[in-house]
């Protein structure tokens, strides 16, 4: 049925991009040598875009199945592994610091980054720890980590990168059999998949121990599969860039048409990938007739691809997160030195971006004159309100959803501010600077409005909200991607606006802001018994007579909130909400009004610090702290995650 | 076409008024034009920071040198010409040049474009602002280009050179065009510009980019009709070149993968490969200011030569 249809799709496909007579389309696929253009557009434009987009679907919509299968994890997707962040990064460092490589070296580049940032990604989280959501945190900390590398980059060398964008938005155009060709040899580990799989997945489902009790150690099978599955992913975004939801979504779709066996599933999710792409492909395509610009076929994919996966997977997914909220290992009680150096590493950080003056090849202090301190002011006051008010959200979230590794970018809150923010500038030819936060905040809401009416259906369940939160920043990313590709001047405002910079928060803006963030923290300080509630497991938050789904609701809101407000001013900052509530619980904050106060304390540090660090390393230029939060944060969290793993082990 | 008449009569009736009504208020004050109007200054810039490289290119092209401008490095790589003098100083980046570093250098003027735009009220403290937009996808960007040049020459009092390097720039591409008459013969092709974005994708220079201006300005009228849009530029997908049936294509390098491209059978099979009616172009930055024309139409006419059917020899030479 479904290679019916996928034949159907085909042809379908096939008549939308050309107008030439069906016979005549047999004859050259038949082997008839072409003459006119039409006929060598065919012959090498047109069919091996449809070879490509069934391999490319196939394989994403094969391996999204094998690893959903193997970690049992329905919210996993083959990118989830940080593969496309690292291939990204891999090009784009490429890119700029070896212009002159040919495709073939790009190719590697991009295979190496993606392998790579797949092995740390498992890493982190261990082998044996791959069926809940913290892969997927972890993989998301990875991607932000990656990503942010990979942006700080392209902002200082902003020409280089320029023709990789319509890489990073994902398209399937064809010149030539070329990549087809690159590609037919390596997705040939597919069949290995295909007849290796379905007695391993089949033994997983009976569980690990079920299945040694068989004499059978899976570990190894298990290993070459996930590296087979890495490597078929790897080669397809290689070969077209980012093509987000088909692994995620596919194997969903077939669970949900009735795939019960392993094998089914993979075979489903292989023929469904491919159908999948070449429908959204075609779509692309079609669109491309009305718009002045093309569509690249990542942006269609993601755009029918989003909705669907909210559809498809709302029965699927099941509350397998750990219930009961339990706090990450560290000295167990908070200690005065504790607080008292943290309050001296913010006072003089304030200092230093108070008096600190550079010059050209030496710096000093001094006070600051009246212009300088209306230039610095806005900037620390708004450093640190992001900083408390980001770290307070995470803290919220990750009690709320019972997961020490949430952060609040998950929800898709700051991806609705930047959505706003880039469809405003692109099709009201203004600049994003000149949209305003007005825009970025109402985006925000916007986001947090879907968020609301689709978890209403499954009662805010954690792991629905994550999805929808996943498929909102996926579709948004897409689309950013599709505002960068198109290669105008316009792109570099985008990209600094996205990397999270205090540079341009207005005197005003900054005190709304803290004015904001300190209002949101004595209502989420007032509400902390709620919380502490909630941390215990949403059954014991209702028999102490606490309505969960209104508590829920309003914490989340007020999540979305603080996210909104320093989005909106000051630009997506990831990490911080993730990074400061783990922080202080480290350092001994365990109860919920000592975990607010201290992460709000060390969130405001970190961004402030990061913002006047990033002033002054590159000085003149400035690096925004955004990216100077996730480079720092991301590479403590992970060495963070793995010292927590290998002492797991001991 | 109205318009642009319209616009060169307003500048006109404007000029002399200006210059009819200077002398009146000689040495107090200096009226200036930009973007958003008529404005005042103290007196004639000398020291000029400039946030944005068009603009830059611009001043440089006047024969003044910047006291700061955004990311040399960058305009070097990629600008190049005019070049920049060791002496300026880098200021940061162009969306977010560092204020204090501004303030430092004690600017008679500051000089922004669009993506400075929302920076005016904050560098008014600093010095008195001057915007000029050159893209915008309600006005003739190249004309826009020129326009600014005039103004921007009666901010630095070099009026005589602009006019000088205007008049240069016209008498230039007059001679540009009488040497492409000769070696085409009366007739000259129809001409589309693109730059590769990938082996399949293009961006096309249409309607409002320099490259199309220039392309006019020889006499050459563009291979394939595109809308104007802010700047400049759309992006297509390889095949649909085909459409270009009778005319010539040129695109800008750089471009590594020509060696794909020339094994392609998609590209060899398009109308004008076929017909050995595609050249390539020296590289040349496709946002810059009013000179920019002049060199884009010097690298055009270049690579049109090379496709000519009767070669002449560069009487210049």
């Amino acid at each position: 049925m479904t290679a019916l249809a996928l034949m159907l799709a085909l042809f379908l496909s096939l008549q939308l991009q050309t107008d030439m007579t069906i016979t005549k389309q047999y004859a050259l696929i038949a082997g008839l040598e072409p003459l006119e253009f039409v006929e060598v557009d065919f012959v090498y434009a047109v069919l091996p875009r449809l070879v490509v987009a069934m391999l490319v679907g196939a394989s994403l919509g094969l391996v999204g199945s094998l690893m959903q299968q193997l970690t049992q994890n329905p919210l996993l997707s083959p990118l989830t592994f940080g593969t496309s962040s690292g291939a990204w990064l891999a090009l784009v460092l490429a890119a700029v610091f070896f212009p002159d490589l040919g495709v073939e070296s790009n190719t590697m580049f991009a295979l190496v980054g993606a392998l790579s940032a797949m092995a740390l990604v498992l890493f982190i989280t261990g082998i044996n720890n791959l069926s809940g959501l913290p892969v997927i945190l972890a993989g998301m900390a990875v991607n932000l980590l990656l990503g942010a590398f990979a942006t700080a980059v392209i902002l200082l060398n902003d020409q280089y990168a320029k023709n990789l964008f319509i890489w990073g938005a994902g398209d399937l155009a064809q010149n030539g059999w070329d990549w087809v060709q690159w590609l037919t040899p390596r997705m040939c580990v597919g069949f290995v998949i295909l007849a290796v799989a379905p007695r391993v997945l089949t033994l997983m489902r009976i569980g690990q121990q079920g299945a040694t009790a068989r004499g059978l150690s899976i570990m190894p099978q298990f290993l070459l599969l996930l590296l087979l599955g890495v490597w078929l992913v790897s080669s397809a975004i290689t070969a077209v860039g980012v093509i987000g939801f088909v692994g995620l979504l596919t194997p969903n779709i077939a669970r949900y048409l009735g795939a019960r066996t392993a094998r089914d599933e993979l075979f489903y999710s292989l023929l469904l990938g491919a159908l999948f792409l070449v429908l959204t492909d075609a779509f692309a395509v079609w669109l491309s007739k009305f718009t002045l610009d093309f569509i690249p076929s990542g942006t269609a994919a993601a755009v029918i691809g989003a909705p669907a996966l909210i559809w498809f997977s709302r029965s699927a997914v099941k509350a397998q997160d750990q219930m009961v909220f339990r706090l990450p290992q560290g000295i167990s009680y908070l200690k005065k030195r504790v607080i008292t150096a943290i309050l001296v590493g913010l006072i003089s950080s304030i200092l230093l971006a108070s008096l600190f003056v550079m010059k050209e090849s030496s710096w000093l202090f001094s006070w600051p004159d009246a212009f300088s301190w209306s230039i610095r002011w806005p900037r620390i006051l708004t450093s640190l309100a992001a900083g408390a008010g980001l770290a307070v959200a995470g803290t919220i979230l990750q009690r709320l959803i019972h997961n020490p590794l949430a952060s609040p970018d998950i929800l898709g809150i700051s991806a609705g501010a930047i959505f706003a923010l880039v469809f405003a500038s692109m099709f009201w030819g203004i600049t994003i600077f000149e949209a305003g936060p007005l825009v970025a905040f109402s985006g925000a809401m916007g986001a947090l409005l879907i968020i609301l009416l689709l978890g209403k259906k499954h009662d805010y369940s954690p792991p629905k909200l994550i999805l929808t939160g996943i498929a909102l920043t996926a579709l948004i990313e897409a689309f950013v991607q599709f505002a960068l590709a198109r290669g105008n001047d316009d792109v570099y405002g985008i990209l600094v606006w996205l990397a999270g910079s205090t540079y341009r928060v207005s005197a005003e803006q900054s005190v709304t802001l803290a004015f904001s963030v300190t209002l949101l923290l004595l209502v989420a300080f007032s509400l902390s018994r709620w919380l502490t509630l909630i941390s215990a497991g949403r059954d014991m938050a209702f028999s102490r007579g606490l309505n969960g789904s209104v508590a829920f609701v309003l914490l989340l809101c007020l999540v979305a909130l603080l996210v909104a407000f320093v989005t909106a001013n000051m630009g997506p900052v990831a990490f911080i909400g993730l990074l400061a509530p783990h922080m202080a619980a480290m350092l001994g904050a365990k109860s919920v009004k000592q975990q607010l106060i201290v992460s709000a304390l060390i969130g405001g540090f970190l961004v402030q610090f990061s913002d006047w660090l990033g002033q002054v390393v590159l000085y003149p230029a400035q690096l925004a702290a955004g990216i100077l939060v996730s480079i720092i944060g991301g590479s403590y969290f992970i060495l963070l995650l793995i010292k927590g793993r290998v002492s797991n082990y001991n | 076409m109205l318009i642009r008449q319209r616009i060169m009569q307003c500048i006109k009736v404007f000029m002399t008024t200006v210059l009819v009504v200077f002398p009146l208020f000689s040495q107090a004050e200096v009226t200036v034009t930009d973007s958003q109007g008529n404005k005042t200054l103290p007196d004639y810039a000398q020291r000029v920071v400039v946030l944005n490289w068009d603009l830059a290119e611009q001043i440089l092209e006047l024969g003044v040198i910047p006291v700061g401008m955004p990311d040399i490095a960058g305009y070097r790589e990629w600008v190049v010409q005019p070049t920049v003098p060791n002496e300026v100083q880098d200021i940061g980046t162009r969306v977010e040049p560092n204020y204090e570093k501004i303030a430092s250098l004690k600017p008679d003027v500051i000089i922004i474009a669009s993506p400075q735009a929302d920076l005016q009220n904050q560098l008014a403290k600093i010095a008195p602002v001057l915007f000029y937009q050159t893209f915008s996808a309600s006005h003739d960007n190249a004309q826009a280009a020129l326009d600014n040049f005039s103004y921007l020459a009666g901010v630095v009092n070099k009026q005589d050179i602009a006019e000088k390097k205007l008049a240069e720039m016209k008498s230039k591409i007059q001679a540009l065009k009488s040497r492409l008459l000769l070696a085409y013969d009366g007739n000259l092709p129809a001409v589309t510009t693109m730059r590769f974005a990938s082996t399949t994708s293009v961006f096309l220079y249409g309607g409002n980019s320099m490259a199309e201006y220039a392309l006019d300005q020889l006499g050459i009228k563009p291979a394939l009709d595109l809308p104007s849009t802010q700047w400049g530029i759309v992006q297509k997908r390889i095949s649909d070149l085909h459409t270009i049936t009778d005319g010539t294509v040129l695109y800008f390098k750089p471009f590594d993968q020509e060696a794909a491209l020339s094994r392609s059978r998609l590209w060899t099979s398009m109308p004008f490969v076929r017909a050995n009616r595609v050249n390539s172009v020296a590289p040349s930055w496709s946002y810059g200011g009013a000179m920019s024309i002049k060199y884009t139409a010097e690298a055009i006419t270049e690579s049109l030569l090379e496709l000519a059917p009767t070669q002449v020899d560069d009487v210049n030479q």
